[in-house]
């Protein structure tokens, strides 16, 4: 049986790093790395810059793709303080199925888009994203909709699709 | 003649606009760019690259509402094209003095002028007002 590990937060959202969110996390929870998981930024230093600018001081924010990832989360030992944030509920299977294995996942945000639904405030899903989540949840993960603490949160066997 | 673009969450960019135009004067060459709940990134990006193409190579100063967030994530990237030029915390002092100042400016010299009066526009009135 390998250890899940207690990671500081496991993120979906596909604004990624939006500095006042972030702000509002800091002060429940602290936090001194971000991890991106996300080929298209790992490829586009440009971007990283962008994040990394408006980033809050003494948050290391760095992005990689998801086979980088894998090799690097895999050799994190205290990851309390670490937030891996994503932008689709696929590279959060991807990298569960690749052992990065998690008690809970923060659904922060997910756009409307083509075939997707609104489920809960600014996050929608489509059939697939839903069933890819729902894999998850039977593996045991506890998966919550909630952009920031304090706010209005709801657990994901109480949406409908 | 510099374009000016405001990009926002939400109507602010549009209302900005509008509210400078009571003071400096319907002006041409102003645009927006907004974000509302629903967006992806995707979508806001289809917007602001819509709002380029009408300016596509021209002067062009952006003012973004915050220092973060996906209008600034998004926009940054525009920086990677020649003659444009970005700034964030958009108020209405910054607008107002783009469009009265922007004729035969140095588009970077305009940005960073801009951005002093953005600096300069933030006053606490009771400490400044007791002293007299």
């Amino acid at each position: 049986m390998v250890q899940i590990k207690n990671w500081g937060l496991v993120r979906i959202d596909d604004r990624l790093i939006h500095g006042q969110v972030i702000a509002v996390w800091f002060r429940y929870k602290r936090f001194d790395r971000i991890v991106i998981v996300d080929d298209g930024i790992a490829a586009d230093p440009f971007m990283v810059e962008v994040l990394r600018l408006a980033a809050p001081p003494g948050l290391e924010v760095e992005a990689h793709s998801l086979q980088e990832s894998i090799g690097l989360l895999n050799e994190i030992n205290d990851p309390q303080y670490l937030m891996i944030l994503m932008k689709s509920p696929f590279t959060a299977k991807r990298l569960y199925e690749a052992g990065i294995t998690y008690n809970a996942l923060n659904i922060g945000g997910i756009g409307m888009g083509p075939g997707r639904k609104n489920v809960f405030k600014n996050s929608a899903l489509s059939k697939e994203e839903y069933q890819v989540l729902k894999d998850l949840q039977q593996e045991g993960v506890k998966i919550t909709f909630l952009s920031v603490p304090g706010e209005k949160s709801k657990e994901f066997e109480e949406i409908r699709i | 003649m510099i374009n000016i673009v405001v990009v926002s969450h939400g109507n602010l960019a549009a209302e900005l606009i509008k509210s400078a135009e009571m003071i400096a004067g319907e002006s041409q060459g102003v645009y927006f760019a907004t974000l509302h709940p629903g967006d992806t990134p995707e979508s806001f990006e289809e917007k602001i690259d819509t709002t380029m193409a009408k300016i596509e190579g021209q002067k062009t100063l952006i003012l973004i509402d915050l220092f973060s967030g996906t209008p600034y994530n998004i926009t940054a990237k525009q920086l990677l094209k020649d003659n444009v030029e970005c700034i964030t915390g958009a108020n209405l002092p910054m607008l107002i003095e783009a469009m009265i100042s922007r004729e035969d400016a140095d588009l970077s010299e305009l940005a960073e002028s801009i951005s002093q009066v953005g600096i300069n526009s933030v006053k606490n009135l009771k400490p400044m007002l007791r002293k007299r």
